[in-house]
């Protein structure tokens, strides 16, 4: 990139990093936690390791129609604490997000308060030194945490998804930090999320899905595929019944432990899905069960609901420790108000 | 140092209110439901107050089809009519 390439940011001056922290506390562009400075030297190396224009235009969002830039998202990505070479990896979460069937406005703004969960295949997992394994889900590798941090900084800032204003989350949950994971594409005998999902083998690519807070699941206490699944489809229907009935992409994260089970049997992903297709529903009444008889009756209570319109709406991962039969669930925000994007880096 | 602002519209985005209608008396108000479940009994309430309160003449109702996305611009379209358009949002 040619340094004399303007930057259209306004500058504030600050006496060092400290105070520059300061006043992006004050002002309410953080997370809350610490952020690194944007300077312009900064931001500039960033969008250039994205070979990009600091005007080049990454993508739209597609309600509000704001035109991101990459000198945005730049400054998103140093603030979180990423790397420059973490930026293709950030541009392309960025591009999933602008599909429309993600859904980034009403997802960003619902009181449900979803995060954007981002799975990440291929080469560029091991360049940037991503975690797949022990606490996957959370501390572990400053990459994971970083890139995930980044998009939270990029809808704060760039989409104003402020809390209380834009994003009208209830709760929210944790991931809302943070929510950053690489398949565990090495110790998996399983075809890669990416490449199920029409990326072609050997190339680095990012799924993004809205989704709700995870909730992990136990089962040490049998080898049979099918009942390590019946533990698993119980999140499931658990969350149709208290959270939301409404069907569209699941994720479930296996561990090792379980996927050395499924190998065993000889069940690949599609088996899995197949399985938790048809396990993964509930009938209308059940919500009387769960205090919600006030809508039960509104339509036919035999009404049955599945999870996943189809197997295929199921996200399978294979990632977290080495031991433990320690898996999860990651609902979706809100039915097929939004779908998992998968994106080329 | 110098540090950049992170956000897209470093001025924020300046809303312009609508104009109030100089009366509701005998004027044609858009009600357009966001699909939530609670709004379409608010709007008949809405309805009722501004009909025998303040004397509005019509009302044109429309239901969005998805809460989350914005109205079908044939939807709104339909609405184009109205002296006030009333838009539901959030809950």
């Amino acid at each position: 990139m040619n340094e004399a390439e303007p930057l259209s940011s306004a500058a504030y001056e600050v006496a060092d990093d400290f105070e520059a922290n300061e006043l992006y506390q004050k002002n309410g562009w953080t997370d809350g936690l610490p952020i690194v400075a944007p300077t312009e030297s900064r931001v500039r190396a960033f969008v250039a390791a994205a070979s990009l224009s600091p005007d080049a235009v990454v993508g739209v969002e597609p309600v509000r129609r704001r035109r991101i830039t990459a000198e945005k998202i730049a400054i998103a990505a140093v603030m979180a604490g990423c790397l420059p070479e973490y930026m293709p990896v950030v541009v392309a979460i960025v591009k999933a997000l602008c599909e429309p069937q993600y859904g980034l406005h009403g997802s960003s703004a619902s009181t449900g308060g979803s995060a954007p969960f981002i799975v990440v295949n291929g080469p560029i997992r091991n360049e940037l030194g991503m975690n797949a394994t022990h606490n996957v889900f959370a501390n572990g590798s400053r990459a994971n945490a970083a890139i995930g941090r980044s998009i939270r900084l990029f809808i704060l800032n760039v989409l104003g998804g402020i809390p209380g204003q834009l994003d009208r989350s209830t709760l929210g949950h944790p991931g809302k930090f943070s929510f950053c994971v690489a398949e565990d594409e090495e110790d998996s005998a399983w075809t890669p999320l990416s490449v199920e999902r029409g990326i072609p083998p050997g190339e680095s690519a990012i799924t993004v899905m809205a989704v709700e807070s995870p909730h992990q699941i136990m089962n040490e206490w049998t080898h049979d595929p099918r009942e390590i699944l019946d533990t698993y489809a119980a999140a499931v229907r658990a969350n149709m019944l208290t959270y939301s009935i409404w069907e569209g992409n699941y994720a479930i994260v296996v561990p090792k432990q379980h996927r050395q089970i499924f190998n065993a049997a000889g069940w690949a992903k599609q088996q899995i899905r197949e399985y938790l297709y048809e396990t993964c529903r509930v009938a209308r009444r059940e919500w009387r069960t769960v205090g919600k008889a006030a809508v039960a009756g509104r339509k036919d209570e035999e009404r049955v609901y599945r999870a996943l319109r189809t197997p295929d709406d199921l996200l399978v991962v294979a990632a977290g420790g080495p031991a433990g039969g320690f898996g999860a669930i990651v609902p979706p925000w809100y039915g097929q108000k939004s779908l998992a994007v998968t994106m080329q880096i | 140092m110098k540090v950049l602002d992170p956000r897209l519209d470093a001025h924020g985005e300046a809303l312009q209110p609508a104009r109030a209608l100089p009366s509701l008396n005998g004027s044609v108000i858009a009600l357009l439901d966001n699909a939530k479940i609670g709004t379409a009994r608010f709007y008949d309430f809405v309805e009722e107050i501004l009909t025998k309160e303040h004397g509005v003449r019509e009302f044109i109702r429309r239901r969005k089809p998805d809460t989350t996305r914005p109205v079908p611009a044939q939807m709104l379209a339909e609405m184009s009519g109205a002296d006030a358009l009333i838009s539901g949002i959030g809950d």
